[in-house]
């Protein structure tokens, strides 16, 4: 979870940052406008000042200032969401391909796919509060694995797998989806993330004919 | 400089100033160059518009059918590679083909010739690409073109070829160009024209060309590997050609979104120190940032791949964001400029004074999308197109409309009607905030790009629709231009030599410019600052600028001064 409250937290941050820059742009614009209106009401001329170092260098250092602020808290943010991954309770194997998903239990004998068009949405179900880690990857084109709850993605390569660890704490069924273009039916790869207690995520390994011990740890 | 220089035999044949269509295909007048340019890529521009239309047609309910999934990805990837490498870069560089030698008053480009083949490189790349286009099977991989979606296995037929052919033909010209500018500025300015005394136009395009050289290369080698994987299937498989493509490709395709904002940025400096009645504020300033930018924006590219797990997510995020600064720097200039200012609100502008809280839409989600942690999030959905739609329409765009109507007396002797321009604008700003602010909520809410449809919820149908509604203002606001330039030519109202009281020495010279720019009837003025004409006009030695009228219909007044 720490993916949602750290993408939260400084987009909190950065749109406040944005919303006090855009009002004092746009007050400056329209003093600039008034003064104009004065300028020509009262037939002075412009103002032939060519430039104003020492207010330049205080806007420099201002903006500076602003600046490392923003390079601190990304980097903190993003250092936060990548610690030394913890031992997983389970591990996910996930695979892209044109057009849809699969997701193997890595050590159990259990893989959940499905075709995605017309029906068929793979569903990946986790058990809630523990460490899950996913291997994401890909058996053709480039995809990505998006599940917008979680405020993350990552890319699928072929020939290759990147891997990330996170814990959804709340139980619930959250959409997902491809978010790379991968050809005609990108679109309709969707996928859906369930999370479960731990009980029930073991009876669904059972059911699945696999081991509910992936958790017991 | 006022000297005829010397006809080469080519120039014998094909004389600058002498009409008739071998004269102008041919030409190494690079004004004439500069206005092929520009309206080549003006062309393209309605015609990537006119498919940016039918897609939001498509997009405007879920479920519509007036494109094939298949057509939609095919018009996505026109639309996207056609407005970048097609439209936008040539409109960029082609302005500056077109200015840059008038600005430090030279009589000529550098390798005029190389120029002009450089423009039938871009020709014969658009040519190409849109002949793929229109191939059944046309590209459809988007404008990235990504590895192995783009091979002869994922995207069998001519298309794709065809797209990855033009792509590379179209650089190759808009870089030979870009090249010749730059030369140009650096060893043809006239007596006086220190680097100091340039205009902020001709710093931008310093500053693009740089990139330009820097950059374009790299994509040429992207493509050479594309087409060889197309060519010879299989060679390229190990991921690690993917990895290699994508940092090929946006260590181009990340300084193309500068070059694509630089030029523009000269022209609204240009036009709102015009308008300002005032020498543009915080020259030094600007002209170091513009530096600063350019070398810090050849070291951001790989933001583009943080969700890939592929790259130093925190040294991206760094470089990315450090380019506020010099960003901030420019802001600085264009508020200072207009803040001491007696404005005149011409067409162009407005579409100049627009540019600033536009494009700081854009450049402040780009500080969002620069944060890994928030990229992770919005990489590749709609939340991304809403940015750089602000950066490149609602900025570059404007921005370029307010240079059009500010050179076009200039380059064209002829007036443009200052009504229909103002009407032009009031609809473009509509519509352009209708069609791009749904995209930051599209995006935010979970919307991915490249879709040609969505689910009928969250939201979304209500917001594609209003986005939707907001291209047809855009549509409706590009007619209007259309119609401007049409009636603009059919009745023409002569153009003064400087209708606006300009600053720089494009300015002494009549409209159009004689062939060599300037002749013993317009020499090239003495040069002390870089606002030539305005210290003249400061000195009482020219004409009085308009701005010297103090009522307040004088801006009114000041409209109609091309329309006697």
């Amino acid at each position: 979870m720490t993916f949602r409250s750290v993408f939260h937290q400084l987009f909190t941050e950065e749109s406040t940052i944005a919303w006090v820059v855009f009002g004092l742009v746009a007050l400056t614009m329209l003093a600039a406008l008034v003064l104009s209106r004065r300028r020509r009401k009262r037939g002075r001329e412009p103002s032939k000042l060519m430039e104003a170092n020492k207010l330049e260098l205080g806007y420099l250092t201002v903006l500076t200032g602003v600046a490392a602020f923003l390079m601190v808290s990304s980097l903190s943010g993003n250092n936060k969401e990548l610690p030394d991954p913890p031992k997983p309770a389970v591990r996910v194997q996930v695979t892209g391909f044109q057009w849809c998903w699969r997701f193997h239990y890595e050590g159990q004998p259990v893989t959940i796919t499905g075709q995605c068009r017309g029906g068929g949405i793979p569903t990946l179900v986790l058990p809630a509060g523990k460490v899950v880690e996913l291997d994401v990857t890909s058996i053709d084109v480039i995809h990505a694995f998006w599940l917008p709850y979680l405020r993350f993605k990552m890319y699928a390569y072929p020939d290759h797998v990147n891997s990330f660890t996170t814990t959804l704490n709340q139980t619930g069924r959250w959409e997902g989806r491809c978010a790379q273009i991968c050809g005609l039916y990108h679109y309709e790869m969707y996928f859906y993330v369930q999370v479960v207690s731990p009980a029930a995520f073991g009876q669904f390994m059972r059911s699945r004919g696999g081991a509910a011990t992936a958790v017991s740890q | 400089m006022t000297a005829r220089p010397a006809l080469t035999r080519y120039e014998h044949r094909v004389q600058p100033g002498r009409d008739g269509l071998p004269h102008w295909l041919l030409t190494t007048d690079h004004k004439r160059i500069g206005i092929l340019t520009v309206g080549t890529a003006l062309v393209l521009f309605f015609f990537n518009g006119a498919i940016a239309l039918t897609m939001r047609a498509q997009l405007a309910q879920p479920g519509l059918d007036i494109l094939s999934p298949q057509s939609y990805l095919q018009f996505m990837t026109m639309h996207g590679t056609g407005m970048i490498v097609l439209t936008i870069t040539p409109l960029a560089v082609g302005m500056g083909v077109y200015l840059v030698p008038l600005q430090i008053g030279a009589p000529r480009i550098a390798a005029p010739r190389a120029v002009l083949l450089g423009y039938w490189l871009y020709v014969a790349g658009a040519i190409t690409m849109i002949w793929g286009f229109l191939t059944p099977e046309g590209a459809d991989s988007g404008w990235w073109g990504y590895t192995p979606l783009s091979n002869s296995v994922y995207s069998p037929g001519p298309g794709e070829s065809l797209w990855t052919a033009g792509f590379f033909l179209a650089a190759t010209g808009t870089l030979i160009m870009g090249g010749a500018t730059l030369w140009t500025v650096l060893r043809l300015r006239a007596p006086g024209m220190t680097m100091m005394r340039l205009p902020v136009f001709a710093w931008t395009q310093i500053v693009t060309n740089l990139m330009v050289i820097a950059a374009f290369p790299s994509l040429l080698a992207a493509e050479a590997i594309a087409a060889l994987d197309r060519a010879f299937p299989g060679s390229f498989d190990s991921n690690f050609w993917n990895i290699a493509y994508e940092n090929l490709f946006w260590f181009y395709g990340h300084p193309v979104v500068y070059v694509m904002f630089f030029p523009f940025v000269g022209c609204v400096a240009e036009v709102l120190a015009t308008f300002s009645g005032r020498r543009f504020f915080a020259y030094k300033g600007t002209v170091l940032s513009l530096l600063v930018f350019a070398t810090g924006s050849m070291a951001v590219w790989g933001h583009h791949l943080f969700a890939s797990g592929q790259t130093t997510n925190d040294y991206y995020s760094l470089t990315s964001i450090f380019l506020a600064i010099p960003a901030g720097i420019e802001y600085f200039g264009f508020l200072g400029t207009i803040v001491g200012g007696k404005i005149r609100y011409t067409a162009s502008m407005l579409f100049a004074l627009a540019f600033i809280p536009q494009f700081l839409v854009g450049g402040l989600t780009g500080i969002m999308v620069a944060t890994p942690s928030i990229d992770y999030q919005v990489n590749n959905s709609y939340f991304v197109l809403g940015h750089f739609h602000y950066t490149l329409f609602a900025g570059s765009i404007f921005g370029f409309f307010a240079g059009f109507y500010f050179w076009f007396p200039k380059a064209t002797g002829i007036m443009l009607r200052e009504r229909l321009g103002k009407l032009h604008f009031v609809l473009l700003v509509i519509g352009t905030n209708a069609t791009f602010i749904p995209f930051f909520f599209l995006g935010y809410n979970g919307l991915p790009r490249w879709v040609p449809t969505y689910p009928d919820a969250s939201g979304f149908p209500t917001l594609e629709l209003i986005s939707s509604i907001g291209a047809g203002f855009i549509g409706l606001a590009m007619t209007v231009f259309a119609y401007n330039i049409y009636i603009s030519a059919r009745l023409p109202r002569p153009a003064p030599p400087d209708p606006w009281g300009g600053h720089s020495l494009e300015w002494a010279t009549s409209s159009p410019p004689p062939p060599y720019n300037f002749d013993l009837a317009h020499p090239v003025p003495k040069v002390r600052s870089y606002a030539p004409l305005f210290d003249l006009r400061e000195q009482g030695l020219a004409q009085a600028a308009p701005q010297a009228a103090t009522t307040p219909q004088s801006a009114e007044t000041s409209d109609k001064r091309g329309e006697e």
